[in-house]
């Protein structure tokens, strides 16, 4: 039996499922309205904390749990999809927008619902330029069939949706930082608490969901939300596409439940490693992460035994290393993508990052000095843990982990920089 | 469930008691612990962005920042052991990376925090072998502020400061990462009348004042302690001074006037004192001549042209709003014991009434659900006031109405009424604390809000008045007697003296044979300049105290030079009537004496004895003991039969005010050139369009025979229609000139035509 389970990815690259019609004619928007007519918000928000969905676009947060935080005090509520997607070695919200916009679209409609906020946002990538035409189509659509807008079905429910695109930062992919620039300031993220939940977009409660969260959505409510939490171990359940990339044959997304092993992964769903190559590494969840190796491989892929491994699935990017990998330069390449997206407010990331990555700089150039490698370890653990948002905090997993595995490939270039080089 | 108004905890052992929702960086001076800060401040709030305030906090994984870490109960903090100390090293670490430790050649080297907390808390050797990154040096931000982007730490405190307290939003963080810079939105210059304020708050030498680049060392400075003598706020100032010359001026941060802020007239207007047409030996008026003559003789000429009149109801006194209050005293006790009832302090157009008995404290001006500015907006008469209603505007919601011609600031949301009766239908039900913010020109809109008060009072609703000008002791002037139906404390007299229309009027008539001008210019400042001028050719002798030849002193027949508000010790009374003392922080120049002095020697000259200084301090505390009772007084009484406004068909006259206008010591400091306005004339735009002007013309203001000009045209759709706007008191265009009922008329400048070849 294969390890790929379509749920969200379910048609795609068979059905044009861009097409309302089409969309419909597999389910679409059936619950939606079902929600609508025959369930309060309130039984949304159960269904979703019982499915024990955990939020796809990072951090794996119960979402469930974070609309609870939502305090009810009468004020309008916002409901915003997290379409910024930017992680290096993720491409799974950039497809599920551009191959099934409707299917995000309903996502987005059902957690407003479940919020009970009549206004909801999606803030697209800049860059997804195709991606926010389709979606903008699909919008259109469906307000002309009556999803959007006031009075639904003629429940007297109104719900507006309003996209917002991006002007090329991934520190807008955090979630405060998506709420400053949405609200057209400066795209820094915010010092909290206070937390979204309590003074988010416009000040007022706010919810900020992935793509592939929300997208999940109409899934449990058709399948209902025990047969999303009986799939993958019981902390951790559900679906989630992983994108793979890297030394793979078939790189690609692949939606697998939660739990299947690093191995079946990369073997299995990617095709192995390219011919004659040999395995060295894998980043489980995209560039922020530290990487795992080989003894790792067997692990269940889930959110808390990656995280007990030292490392974390985030939004479900492996990026995997053969043997020929030169674990400086793709430090280099990490760090230095990290120094140049740090928005600069807070000290360490700011400094930091720009350190690290002028002193890989000069090691690629044949100057490194020994002493590079104490700094190396030292400046990315220094800035850890001391910063106002994650992204300072991304900078390390990965340079210390191959550090720490590859400390030679590094020694190299350092002490025989001219050698190494060539 | 109700909260407890109190949490306990423990920082480094020792336990203390502070109020729920305290700030761990507050607490832990209660405690007596230092946790350094760069971006959090006391007024600003916290920011997270430095990073530096790093403590431990039992029980959380992480280092904790102080700035927004808020005291809970039972909470144990540490400030400092070894892994806050490794969390500050790394920190302080990171911020000298690209810092170009140019500490010898920076102006802010003895007094900057990145240089003391690496000092107190950070390593003493660099591990960067890559060279540091460059950034713009010596950026020009705008007339006053220069900025080195390369020591910037971008803690934000300059870009919050222009976003929560001035709310003008003109500062900005540019580029991201390690690349970023602090600019202006626009990339136009940074202008504010606050922006001083940047500099000290500045935790670097990022952000320096142009008058104080590369003048003094802080630890060159010799530091008193003053009151700001700019304008009637009498915000609390540190002085600075080095060899003989003051080198900047300082807010003080625990201030409550001030609120610890500056505007740039209060920080800036200091050179005026060493500048070279500063007054040095009295002058006295021979064969149309002002020709030197020695202390003794000019008080002695001053004495006889006093003995000499034929009456005591034949001499006058003018002005005193710039004096101390001790002086203030002195001067009405010699001319009362003279006999002279003609004592009057409001020599401008905008000292006509009221300023001393200010109603509204600031903390009502605080808490205030409306303030009402009725006339010349604060924010050019009296700025750090303006800053007090922005923050009640934007922090305490306060509803702002402005009532006659001009916006009450252009960065605050208000509403705009005509008319003062328009005011009550602006406001909401339950509006019981209300504050007017009155310029005190016209008498009528005066009278207007004593009735409205008389009126609300009865209705359960309070209204305080204050009455801001650009004088620095109007409201001592008034409380300590220089007014012609009051002695010090608003005590009444028996009969009143004339008031300063009444002198005028009488000079023009040849009814006054000694006219004493005490620092006042009113040829610039009185609303007519030509009833000035008249009166001052008839009147035989004419004194003037003052430091520069102005345009009235040049006229005088005695020029008396004097010192300074730094060079002389004393108090002034600030807004809110309260005394604040006053340091000298230079001694008065060679050849010069202070008022006090002069007016000492003229008494002695006179065989008068006037109060020694132990009745002086118990006089003083008295009267403005009874002055903050006293009722409004509108000047109702005085000025009856004067139109301040006259009956003008078409065009109207609008006086604008700026901070930087004036005869005396803003045109006198050749530091301030920048800041000092050029000669506009504003129009609204709809009125311009029909009269056939566009911005940026070169006009002139004709009214009769008189005219003003080589007026830059602007337009300025917060302006009332079919008026035109002058800034008032501006010594290359005097506004005062066109006062009369002569219709204005507005015309192109007449450039020289080209000669045709």
């Amino acid at each position: 039996m294969s390890a790929i389970k379509p749920v969200l990815t379910k048609g795609i690259g068979e059905l044009n499922l861009r097409d309302l019609e089409v969309y419909r004619s597999e389910g679409g928007y059936v619950q939606f309205e079902r929600a609508l007519k025959e369930l309060t918000p309130a039984a949304v928000l159960d269904m979703t904390t019982r499915s024990g969905l955990r939020g796809r676009g990072g951090a794996g947060f119960p979402t469930g749990k974070k609309w609870s935080f939502l305090p009810n005090d009468g004020r309008p509520r916002y409901m915003v999809c997290n379409c910024d997607e930017a992680e290096p070695g993720t491409f799974k919200d950039h497809m599920l927008l551009e191959e099934t916009p409707h299917q995000v679209l309903e996502g987005i409609l059902l957690g407003a619902y479940g919020i009970g906020s009549h206004h909801a946002f999606i803030y697209i990538r800049g860059e997804f330029r195709r991606g926010y035409e389709i979606f903008r189509a699909a919008l259109d659509q469906a307000r002309a069939a009556g999803y959007v807008g006031s009075n639904l079905f003629g429940t007297g429910y109104d719900l507006e949706l309003t996209i917002h695109r991006g002007a090329g930062a991934y520190i807008c992919g955090e979630e405060t930082a998506l709420l400053n620039s949405l609200e057209g300031k400066r795209g820094e993220p915010r010092l909290k608490p206070p937390f979204p939940a309590l003074q988010g977009l416009y000040q007022m409660p706010t919810v900020v969901n992935n793509v592939e969260t929300l997208a999940s959505l109409p899934h449990i409510l058709r399948n209902g939300p025990e047969w999303f939490a009986q799939v993958g171990p019981e902390r951790s359940p559900g679906y989630k596409i992983v994108s793979i990339s890297g030394h793979v044959k078939r790189p690609g997304n692949y939606e697998v439940a939660l739990g299947t092993s690093m191995r079946t992964l990369i073997d299995e769903c990617a095709g192995g490693m390219r011919d004659g190559r040999k395995f060295m590494a894998v980043q489980p969840g995209g560039a922020s992460s530290a990487c795992l190796f080989e003894e790792h491989l067997d692990l269940s892929y889930d959110f808390d035994t990656i995280a007990k491994a030292g490392s974390m699935i985030g939004s479900g990017a492996m990026v995997v290393f053969d043997d020929t990998t030169d674990f400086v330069k793709a430090a280099h390449a990490v760090v230095r993508f990290f120094a140049h997206e740090s928005c600069g407010q807070c000290t360490p990331c700011r400094e930091g990052g720009n350190w690290i990555s002028r002193t890989l700089t000069r090691i690629l150039d044949g100057r490194g000095v020994p002493s590079d490698i104490e700094v190396l370890k030292s400046a990315g653990h220094q800035m850890t843990g001391l910063n106002l948002c994650a992204l300072g905090d991304s900078v390390e997993p990965f340079l210390a982990s191959v550090l720490h595995r590859f400390e030679d490939q590094f020694r190299a270039y350092v002490t025989a920089p001219q050698a190494a080089v060539a | 469930m109700t909260m407890a108004s109190e949490v306990h905890l423990k920082i480094d052992g020792i336990a203390v008691t502070v109020p729920t929702g305290t700030l761990l960086v507050e607490a832990a001076k209660q405690a007596q612990k230092h946790i350094p800060v760069y971006c959090y401040h006391e007024k600003l709030g916290p920011a997270g962005l430095c990073r530096v305030c790093l403590v431990e906090v039992e029980g959380m994984p992480k280092l904790q920042i102080g700035c927004n870490t808020v005291a809970t109960e039972g909470m144990v903090v540490h400030t400092q052991n070894a892994k806050v100390d490794d969390g500050r090293r790394a920190i302080l670490e990171f911020l000298l990376l690209n810092h170009p430790l140019d500490c010898p050649i920076c102006d802010k080297g003895g007094e900057c925090d990145l240089q003391d907390y690496v000092m107190a808390y950070g390593q003493d050797s660099s591990r960067v072998i890559d060279g540091k990154e460059s950034k713009p040096k010596a950026v020009d931000l705008g007339p006053t502020i220069v900025l080195d982007e390369e020591r910037c730490i971008v803690c934000q405190r300059c870009v919050r400061f222009d976003e929560l307290i001035t709310h003008e939003r003109s500062l900005v963080v540019k580029d991201r990462g390690a690349h970023d810079i602090i600019a202006t939105a626009t990339d136009q210059p940074y202008v504010s009348q606050f922006s001083g304020n940047v500099t000290e708050l500045c935790p670097v030498g990022a952000l320096t004042s142009k008058t104080y680049r590369f003048l003094s060392r802080k630890w060159d400075n010799h530091r008193a302690v003053g009151s700001c003598a700019q304008c009637s706020v009498g915000c609390g100032i540190n002085v600075d001074v080095r060899q003989g010359a003051i080198t900047r001026t300082m807010s003080i941060p625990e201030d409550v006037t001030s609120d610890g802020w500056l505007c740039d007239r209060g920080r800036y207007v200091i050179s005026f004192g060493d500048d070279q047409r500063r007054l040095r030996t009295p002058l006295y008026r021979h064969r149309e001549q002002l020709v030197q003559v020695t202390w003794d003789d000019a008080i002695g000429l001053w004495a006889q042209a006093l003995q000499a009149s034929a009456s005591p109801q034949r001499v006058a006194a003018l002005g005193g709003g710039r004096l101390m209050n001790a002086e203030i005293l002195q001067l009405q006790a010699l001319f009362r014991s003279f006999g002279t009832p003609h004592l009057d302090w409001r020599v401008g157009r905008s000292q006509q009434a009221g300023a001393g008995r200010a109603t509204a404290s600031l903390a009502e001006l605080d808490r205030a659900q409306a303030i009402i500015v009725v006339g010349v907006p604060p924010s050019q008469s009296a700025p750090v006031l303006d800053l007090a209603i922005r923050k009640a505007v934007f922090r305490h919601k306060a509803q702002l109405i402005s009532v006659g011609p001009f916006g009450a600031g252009s960065s605050v949301p208000q509403q705009r009424a005509a008319r003062i009766d328009e005011v009550a239908g602006l406001l909401p039900d339950g509006t019981e604390r209300i504050v007017f913010v009155w310029d005190g020109i016209d008498p009528q809109l005066g009278r207007e809000i004593a009735n409205l008060r008389t009126q609300w009072s009865t209705h359960g609703r309070s209204a305080g008045v204050l009455v801001a000008t650009t004088l620095s002791n109007a409201w001592g002037a008034e409380a300590l007697g220089m007014h012609p139906s009051f002695g010090p404390g608003y005590q009444p007299l028996a009969s009143s003296g004339l008031d300063t229309a009444g002198i005028f009027a009488a000079g023009r008539a040849g009814e006054l044979d000694v006219l004493s001008f005490h620092g006042a210019n009113p040829v610039l400042t009185w609303h007519d300049a030509s009833i000035v001028r008249e009166a001052l050719a008839r009147i035989p002798f004419v004194v003037a105290t003052d430091l520069f030849l102005t345009q009235t002193s040049e006229l005088a027949t005695l020029v008396l030079p004097v010192a300074s508000a730094f060079e002389r010790n004393g108090t002034m009374t600030n807004l809110f009537g309260q005394a604040r003392p006053i340091e000298a922080g230079l001694p008065v120049p060679d050849g010069a004496l202070s008022d006090s002095e002069v007016l000492v020697a003229l008494a002695q000259a006179l065989k008068i004895a006037l109060p020694d200084a132990a009745s002086l301090t118990s006089l003083e505390e008295r009267a403005l003991e009874a002055a903050r009772i006293a009722p409004l007084d509108c000047g109702a009484e005085q000025l009856a039969g004067r139109r301040l406004a006259p009956d003008r068909p078409g065009l109207q006259l609008a006086l604008a005010a700026n901070v930087f206008a004036g005869g005396g010591t803003t045109a006198h400091d050749t530091r301030i050139e920048a800041l000092r306005p050029l000669p506009t004339a504003t129009l609204e735009p709809a009125t311009a369009q029909r009269l056939g002007f566009v911005a940026g013309t070169l006009v002139d203001l004709h009214a009769g025979a008189a005219s003003v000009k080589n007026l830059t045209l602007r337009l300025d759709a917060s302006l009332a229609p079919d008026t035109i706007a002058l800034v008032a008191d501006l010594p290359q265009a005097p506004a005062n000139l066109l006062f009369g009922s002569e219709p204005l008329r507005l015309e192109a400048t007449r450039v020289l035509e080209e000669v045709a070849a």
